[in-house]
C-alpha cells in the first residue's frame, strides 16, 4: 500500500501442506481495514461453507490493523479469525489477544498471517522480518505454553514475541486458547492450530510502522487521548471519594487511593491519589487485582501489567508462594475471566484464601495447557452435571471413582490440578467439558432446565453465555449478544454504561450521541424498545468490529466520556476516525469510518447466512434462551428491579436493529441493496447464486 | 477497598512489608560489589578521553516499570517521526519476556513477564568517557551543547555499527531503514520517554544524583 501509511503493506501466507511461504499486498483488503475485517474477507473468499474447523481446508488468520504498532494508546490487540469448533454449527468467529504479538508482526512487515493446510508433522513458524521458515517442532510438541515460549525465545533471541498453543490445542480441545507473553490468551482457536500441527509462531521485527501525519500532530493527538483517558473500561470516576473528584462509584475500576499498595513490590508503591491531569500516574489508576482476586490480593500484587502501548494496566501480576506446592510457578498474571473462570469451576471453597488460590492456580494451569472456559461456562456446566447426578450416569464407574470429588466438594484448589489435566489431554468422558456448552448438552443429554435456569447464565442455543446482555441496558445489551457466533467481546455499550457518572449526565451524553436520552434506561428499570436504543446497539456493534479491525482495544475505546469536569465529562467519539486518518493518510470522517465498520459487520452476517444456509437469522440464529423472559415470576418486564425482557418487545428490538444496519427487517439477513451500498457486489452475487438473499425465496 | 474499614489493618501490614523491604535492601549490600562493577563501566576511563558531563541521564525503575513500552514509541515519534521500538533509545521490549539474560532453565524465577515480573529497561548512561564516541571511526558522535547528551551527527554517520558493539548497555542501534545509528539525545532536555511514562517509572536524573540512583536500581534488580 505505497500511498498509505499505517499498514505494513504485506500479508504473509503460509501453506503448511506444501510448505509454501508467500506474501501478497494488503491493499487488496483495505476496504476491510485489517484485523477482523481481513479475517472475514479471507474466510469468505477462501473457506467453503460446510468446512469442518479441523479440516485441512480451514484457514486461520492472525491480523493486525493500521493502528497496531503505531504506539497510539491501546493498540496492541491481535484478532484471530477462523471457524469456531465450540460453536455447534462451526460458524465463523474471532478470538482476540492483547500483549505484544501483533505489534511485533507489524514491525516484521506484516499486517496479517494466513495459515493454510496442515503440516505433515509438528512445526513452528519462525519469522524474522523477511526471513520466514517452518521449523521442526517435534521437541516442543507436548510442552506447555510457558516452556514453548521460552524455548522459542531461546532459539530466536530474547526479544521474540511468541504465540503458542499448549496441550489442549494440540489435542484439538474445542475450548482451547492461543496465548502470547504468558498471560494474554485468545479463546476458541487453539485446536485449529493443533489440527494443523502448528505449535507456535515466533516473531522478531526490526522495522518501523509509519504514520502519515506530521509528527507534531501525531504527538498532540496521543497527548489528547492521554488527557481524556479514564481507568480500565473507560471508567471515569474513582471507586472511592477522592480530593479531585466530584463523583465516585464503588464499581468503578479507578481504584487508586491512598493506602492501597502494590503490596508485594520490592519497594513501596502506593497507587495513591491519581488526578486525571497527572498522566504519569495513569498506570496506577486500575488495580484490577482487588476487583478480580479480592482485597486479600493487595499483599500479593507485585505490579500491574498489560499490553504494548496501553497506559491502562489491567493485568494483575501476583506472587503467590503457596502455588509452588501444586507444582507451578508462584508468579501468575492475568485479568478478569482469566481468574474468574476458576471460581466458577471450584465454587465450593471454604475460605477467601482458597478462592484466591483457586483463581491464581487455575490461571496458571489453564494458561500453560491453553484451556479456554467459554467465558466461565465450563465451570457452570460441570456444576450442573454434578449437581444433577448426570456425571454418575455418563462417566464410566471406574473413571468417576478416579476423580477426586471430595476435593471438588470442598472447593480444594488441588481439584483443578486433576480436572484440567483430564480436559487438556482429553482423558476420558469428563474431558468433554471442553467441547463447548451446546455440544456437551447434546452429548450428556442435558434437559431444558439446563438452558432455562438463570443460574447457568446461558444466553444462546449456540452455547455461549451472557456477556453484558440484558443486564446491560436491556434490549441494547441483548441485541449485542445476538449477532456474533460466540459471546460478544463487545464493550462499547458496557464502557459507557459503567462510566460511573450520574444517570442524568449519562442521559444528556446519550442524547448527544444517539439522538435521544431514551437510548439508556435507569439500570434494572427498563422501558420498551425505541429507536434510540437501536441506534445505540448498532453503534456499539459497529465500533466493536472497527476496533477489532484497526486494532484498538474495545475495553478502552470508544471514549464517550472523560474524567474531566472542565469538559463536562464529555469524551470524544471522533478519536477512531482521527487516528485512522492520521495513521493512514486516508482522510475519513467519523461517519465514513462507521460505515466501514458496518461493512465488516455485514460481511460477518453474510458469512453466517452462507454457513447456515438460511436467510432466517431472526428465528434460526438470533435466539435467546427462555430464562431471560421468564425470570422473576413475580415481576413483569419493565417493572422496576428486574432485568426480565419481553418476548414481543425483543422481536421489535430485532426489527429495529436490522433496519438500522440495513438488514432485512423480517429475517435479519443482509439485503441486496445494502450489499450494493457497501460495495460488496461480489458477496451479493454469491448469496444470490445460493438463493440466500431475502425476498428471493 | 473501603479505606475506613481497612486503615488499621493496612497500617500493620504495610509496616511489615516495609520492614521486609528494608531488610532485603540491607542484604543487598552484596549490591556493593555489583555496583562497583557497574560504576566501573559507567566511568570507564580506559580510553582516557573525557568529555564534558551531560546534564543527567534517564533511568528506569525496574519495580514501577510495567512494560507498556509507551516510552519506545514516544522516543521514536519525537526523534524519528515513526513508531520503531527496535531503534528506540530506551530498550524495554527486548527484556520484557525474559529479562536481560533471555530465557534460562530457571526462567520462571528470572526477570521478565514470564519470570518474576521484573522489567529491566536499558537506557543510555551518557558516559563520561563514552565507548561509543571512542569507537566511532567517523567522529560522528558529539556532545550536544544544550544538554551534554552524546548525540549522533546523521550526516557523518556511516552506519557501521561500531558504537552499537562498543556500548556495554546495547543502546546505540543502527536504523535498518536509514542506515544511520541512533542513540539517546535527551530530547532537547525533556526526554519524551520520561514525560510519557504512565507509571512515572522513568526519571531524568541530574548528574550529581546518578551514582546513587544507579546503585539503588541495581539493588532492586539483584533482590528480585
Amino acid at each position: 500500500m505505497p500511498q498509505y501509511k499505517g499498514w505494513a503493506g504485506e500479508i504473509l501466507r503460509v501453506n503448511l501442506s506444501t510448505g509454501s511461504i508467500s506474501t501478497e499486498k494488503t491493499a487488496k483488503y483495505k476496504d476491510y481495514i485489517g484485523g477482523m475485517g481481513i479475517g472475514y474477507r479471507i474466510m469468505w473468499d477462501e473457506v467453503p461453507e460446510n468446512t469442518d474447523p479441523f479440516d485441512e481446508e480451514n484457514k486461520i488468520v492472525f491480523a493486525a490493523g493500521p493502528l497496531t504498532g503505531t504506539g497510539a494508546p491501546c493498540t496492541a490487540r491481535t484478532n484471530i479469525t477462523s471457524l469456531l469448533p465450540a460453536n455447534p454449527q462451526n460458524l465463523i468467529g474471532d478470538s482476540h489477544m492483547g500483549g505484544h504479538f501483533s505489534p511485533e508482526m507489524k514491525y516484521a512487515g506484516y499486517d496479517a498471517i494466513v495459515i493454510e493446510g496442515k503440516a505433515p508433522r509438528p512445526v513452528w513458524l519462525r519469522i524474522e522480518d523477511g526471513n520466514v521458515s517452518l521449523e521442526n517442532a517435534s521437541k516442543l510438541w507436548g510442552q506447555g505454553i510457558f516452556d514453548t515460549t521460552a524455548n522459542i525465545a531461546g532459539m530466536m533471541g530474547k526479544e521474540a514475541q511468541v504465540a503458542a498453543i499448549g496441550q489442549a490445542g494440540e489435542n484439538q480441545v474445542n475450548l482451547s486458547t492461543i496465548m502470547t507473553s504468558g498471560n494474554h490468551s485468545a479463546g476458541g482457536h487453539g485446536g485449529i492450530m493443533g489440527s494443523k500441527n502448528l505449535k507456535a509462531i515466533g516473531i522478531v521485527g526490526t522495522q518501523s510502522v509509519e504514520y502519515a501525519a506530521d509528527k507534531k500532530d501525531w504527538i498532540e493527538l496521543n497527548e489528547f487521548v492521554m488527557s481524556i483517558i479514564g481507568a480500565n473500561n473507560q471508567h471515569v470516576v474513582p471507586s472511592t471519594p477522592q480530593p479531585w473528584a466530584e463523583y465516585h462509584d464503588s464499581s468503578s475500576r479507578w481504584t487508586a487511593q491512598e493506602g492501597l499498595y502494590w503490596g508485594a513490590a520490592d519497594e513501596e508503591v502506593e497507587t495513591g491519589i491519581c488526578p486525571p491531569e497527572d498522566t504519569n500516574k495513569i498506570g496506577y489508576r486500575t488495580m484490577k487485582a482487588i476487583k478480580d482476586l479480592g482485597e486479600i490480593s493487595e499483599d500479593y500484587t507485585v505490579r500491574m501489567g498489560g499490553c504494548q502501548s496501553c497506559p491502562i494496566r489491567c493485568h494483575s501480576s501476583v506472587e503467590v508462594p503457596e502455588l509452588e506446592k501444586y507444582g507451578v510457578s508462584r508468579y501468575v498474571s492475568n485479568t478478569c475471566m482469566g481468574f474468574w473462570n476458576h471460581y466458577y469451576v471450584n465454587q465450593n471453597y471454604e475460605t477467601k484464601k482458597d478462592n484466591f488460590l483457586n483463581k491464581t492456580l487455575g490461571a496458571q494451569l489453564a494458561d500453560d495447557y491453553g484451556l479456554w472456559f467459554n467465558y466461565g461456562q465450563l465451570g457452570r456446566d460441570l456444576k450442573y452435571a454434578y449437581d444433577n447426578g448426570i456425571l454418575k450416569e455418563v462417566l464410566p464407574a471406574e473413571e468417576y471413582n478416579d476423580i477426586p470429588w471430595d476435593l471438588y466438594e470442598k472447593g480444594d484448589p488441588q481439584f483443578l490440578v486433576d480436572l484440567y489435566r483430564r480436559i487438556a489431554y482429553q482423558e476420558g468422558e469428563i474431558s468433554h467439558l471442553g467441547d463447548g456448552a451446546a455440544q456437551l448438552a447434546e452429548r450428556w443429554n442435558f434437559g431444558e432446565d439446563y438452558w432455562n435456569d438463570q443460574t447457568n447464565s446461558l444466553w444462546s442455543p449456540l452455547g455461549y453465555p451472557v456477556h453484558h446482555a440484558n443486564e446491560s441496558n436491556g434490549q441494547v445489551g441483548s441485541l449485542i449478544n445476538l449477532v456474533f457466533n460466540r459471546d460478544p467481546m463487545c464493550h462499547s455499550h458496557q464502557n459507557f454504561l459503567g462510566s460511573g457518572l450520574p444517570i442524568k449526565l449519562q442521559k444528556e451524553i446519550a442524547a448527544e450521541t444517539w439522538g435521544s436520552e431514551d437510548a439508556i434506561d435507569v439500570p434494572a428499570n427498563y422501558t420498551p424498545m425505541n429507536r434510540a436504543k437501536a441506534r445505540f446497539a448498532k453503534w456499539s456493534l459497529v465500533r466493536n468490529v472497527l476496533h477489532d479491525s484497526m486494532t484498538v482495544c474495545n475495553w478502552m475505546f470508544p471514549m464517550v466520556t472523560s474524567p474531566l469536569k472542565e469538559r463536562n465529562y464529555r469524551g470524544d467519539t471522533t478519536l477512531e476516525a482521527q487516528y485512522f486518518s492520521q495513521a493512514t493518510g486516508m482522510n475519513v470522517s467519523e461517519k465514513e469510518l462507521d460505515e466501514m465498520g458496518r461493512r465488516i459487520l455485514t460481511l460477518h452476517r453474510a458469512m453466517t447466512v452462507k454457513q447456515m444456509g438460511t436467510v432466517d437469522m431472526r428465528n434460526e440464529h438470533d435466539q435467546i434462551v427462555d430464562w431471560v423472559f421468564d425470570m422473576d415470576p413475580d415481576k413483569e418486564p419493565f417493572d422496576a428491579g428486574t432485568i426480565k425482557m419481553d418476548r414481543d418487545d425483543m422481536e421489535k428490538a430485532k426489527t429495529m436493529l436490522y433496519q438500522e444496519l440495513g438488514w432485512d427487517p423480517e429475517t435479519g439477513a443482509p439485503t441486496g441493496e445494502t450489499l450494493d451500498e457497501l460495495g460488496m457486489q461480489d458477496v451479493k452475487r454469491e448469496l444470490a447464486n445460493k438463493n440466500l438473499l431475502p425476498y428471493q425465496a | 477497598m473501603s479505606k475506613e474499614n481497612e486503615e488499621d489493618k493496612n497500617f500493620m501490614q504495610r509496616s511489615t512489608t516495609r520492614r521486609e523491604f528494608l531488610k532485603k535492601s540491607f542484604e543487598g549490600a552484596a549490591g556493593a560489589a555489583v555496583s562497583f562493577s557497574i560504576l566501573n563501566l559507567f566511568t570507564d576511563s580506559a580510553e582516557a578521553q573525557g568529555f564534558e558531563l551531560a546534564d543527567g541521564i534517564v533511568i528506569v525503575d525496574p519495580v514501577k516499570c510495567t512494560g507498556c513500552r509507551r516510552c519506545e514509541t514516544n522516543c521514536t515519534a519525537f526523534n524519528d517521526g515513526k513508531a520503531h521500538p527496535y531503534i528506540s533509545r530506551i530498550k524495554v521490549g527486548q527484556n520484557y519476556n525474559f529479562g536481560k539474560t533471555g530465557p534460562t532453565i530457571n526462567y520462571q524465577n528470572g526477570d521478565g513477564q514470564l519470570g518474576d515480573f521484573t522489567i529491566v529497561g536499558e537506557t543510555c548512561r551518557q558516559c563520561e568517557s563514552p565507548r561509543c564516541i571512542n569507537a566511532c571511526p567517523m567522529d560522528a558522535i558529539y556532545v550536544d551543547e544544550k544538554t551534554g547528551a552524546r548525540v549522533i551527527d546523521k550526516d557523518s554517520c556511516v552506519g557501521c555499527g561500531r558504537c552499537a558493539v562498543a556500548c556495554p548497555y546495547d543502546v546505540p542501534t543502527v536504523d535498518p531503514e536509514t542506515e544511520k545509528s541512533t542513540k539517546c539525545t535527551l530530547c532537547e532536555g525533556e526526554p519524551s520517554c520520561a514525560a510519557g511514562c504512565p507509571t512515572g517509572a522513568i526519571r531524568y536524573i541530574a548528574w550529581e544524583d546518578v551514582e546513587h540512583a544507579l546503585i539503588e536500581r541495581e539493588k532492586l534488580i539483584e533482590n528480585n
